[in-house]
């Protein structure tokens, strides 16, 4: 998918879905990142583990990026992950920011991530953007970086 | 199996699992690396250079049957490790300690204490929708029995349904994973047990567990070969479930079939639950098992929820059949951390699930 497109609704709600540019994926479509990040589904085409990244559970992206995708409120999520957790599984790795996520994802030919799309740079592939619509979390909203993209 | 077949089979089997947990027996290739990650209570602990997680959970229950004594009873402390070990291969182990402590107005013993190896196994991810386990796991039946542990239920009783009727541990060989069907996920285990051959760790399985029961009948498997489907709807708000399994028991030596049916449902303002099952054995003189819960929890405000249940259970082992209600309320402040108080009543229950107040509190560490 094309960065520039995905730029254009950079104030708006969208969530840009990235992965290295490494990575043998091209796109990937809403119920593959759902099962990706459920873990549900594990290894990429190339046989790497999938690593999913998460964003801290009070940002608001996340919360867009939960509701778009993984269809699940937070309390049945982390029932989920509970569960999950009982047998083994853990959740997605946590970052502290879209500029982390930007990073990691960059060097890790396995990672997907998700970012605004003014995030995304020319070190990431941008594989799916999802637009949100619904009621926004009350956490501070996200500011694009200062210079244009990351 | 002969007898002569269960040692050698024993031996290769930990040898096996000394080896994988004890060094990096496959290197990582997955290509990929894992961020540090800060503690997190229910998330255990990580270890990125070793892909080692370290967790479990514990809890303190109080037990107040209506006829019998208080107790006290540290329930159980259970420790968890898992091990990735390339992008294939994972290691899992649990170690409980149930019972470790039991104080009444008269005593404090340790005298039923009991140290068992709920699960320890080895998985190999043939494919995305294909994983291979072996080893000790959790017998697939229904949905309580997978996530049994006191932190992830919500009552403090169990249903009878999801003990009394097959044994809760298999050692063998299981074929698990997640498929799509036309957008929904459909999870599927198929498992084959040879307790008899290869079962190197014996649980502490009552088949009538609840404190205060009188029954000792155990139930551990001799063979067993089942399986379980469960289908998922509506973003998963809806779960629907069977399971078919067909063993023998060490003790009665019988054979028995088992079928069993199961859902869970999130709305908005209530989530329902429930498993049934019938255990029919080949000899037309037992009598059958038939039983089944529905289970309802209304979340109330501040992280409480209201939790409501009624079972009825028909034994083998006595006549007539078994009602049981349970009424509670669950408080879950933080991830990980729950506390649980509960009423239950019943009639013809005070052999296998003897009516009284319940209390427990616990986390997920």
């Amino acid at each position: 998918m094309a960065l520039n497109a995905a730029s254009k609704n950079a104030n708006g709600r969208q969530v840009a879905v990235i992965v290295s540019r490494q990575a043998p994926t091209t796109a990937i479509d809403r119920n593959l990142l759902r099962s990706v990040f459920l873990k549900k589904v594990f290894l990429d085409s190339a046989n790497h583990v999938y690593v999913p990244v998460n964003l801290p559970p009070d940002s608001r992206l996340r919360h867009d990026f939960t509701v778009a995708v993984i269809h699940l409120d937070e309390p049945q999520l982390q029932g989920y992950w509970n569960r999950q957790y009982f047998q083994g599984v853990s959740p997605p790795f946590v970052l502290g920011s879209q500029a982390a996520v930007v990073d990691f994802v960059a060097k890790t030919p396995a990672a997907v991530g998700y970012v605004r799309p003014c995030y995304a740079n020319a070190k990431v592939k941008v594989v799916l953007v999802v637009t949100v619509i619904g009621k926004l979390a009350e956490s501070a909203p996200e500011q694009c970086p200062p210079h244009g993209r990351h | 199996m002969s007898k002569l077949a269960r040692g050698p089979w024993r031996r290769i089997i930990l040898l096996g699992f000394v080896l994988a947990w004890s060094g990096p027996l496959l290197a990582d290739a997955s290509g990929s690396m894992s961020p540090a990650q800060p503690y997190h209570l229910g998330q255990g602990l990580y270890f990125p250079q070793q892909a080692l997680r370290v967790g479990g959970y514990a809890d303190l229950q109080f037990h107040g049957l209506d006829d019998q004594r208080n107790a006290l009873v540290i329930e159980d402390l259970s420790l968890f490790l898992s091990k990735d070990m390339g992008a294939r291969w994972k290691m899992f182990g649990e170690v409980e300690l149930g019972d470790a402590v039991t104080a009444t107005r008269r005593q404090l013993t340790t005298r039923y204490a009991n140290v068992d190896l709920e699960r320890f196994y080895a998985e190999y991810r043939v494919s995305n929708g294909i994983t291979l386990r072996v080893g000790k796991f959790l017998t697939p039946v229904g949905q309580w029995n997978l996530i049994h542990a006191d932190p992830l239920v919500w009552s403090v009783s169990r249903p009878l349904t999801t003990t009394a009727a097959f044994a809760r541990h298999s050692t063998g060989a299981m074929l698990y994973g997640t498929v799509n069907l036309q957008n929904h996920d459909l999870d599927y285990w198929l498992f084959a047990d040879d307790s008899q051959a290869i079962g190197f760790a014996r649980s502490h399985d009552l088949a009538y567990g609840a404190y205060g029961a009188s029954s000792p009948l155990r139930n551990d498997f001799a063979h067993a070969l089942g399986g379980q489907f469960l289908y998922h709807m509506i973003d998963d708000r809806l779960s629907v479930g069977a399971s078919a399994v067909r063993y023998a028991l060490r003790d009665p030596r019988q054979q028995y079939r088992l079928i069993g049916i199961d859902f869970a449902w999130t709305g908005r303002r209530v989530e329902f639950s429930g498993e049934a099952l019938q255990r029919k054995a080949d000899n037309p003189a037992l009598p059958d098992e038939v039983g089944g819960f529905l289970q309802a929890v209304v979340p109330l405000p501040r992280s409480l929820y209201l939790v409501g249940r009624y079972e009825r259970y028909r034994s083998s082992i006595q006549p007539g059949a078994v009602y049981i209600r349970n009424i509670g309320l669950n408080y879950r402040p933080v991830r990980g951390l729950f506390l649980k108080l509960e009423r239950l009543d019943g009639s013809r229950n005070e052999a296998l699930d003897p009516s009284g107040w319940f209390f427990s509190v616990g986390a997920i560490f």
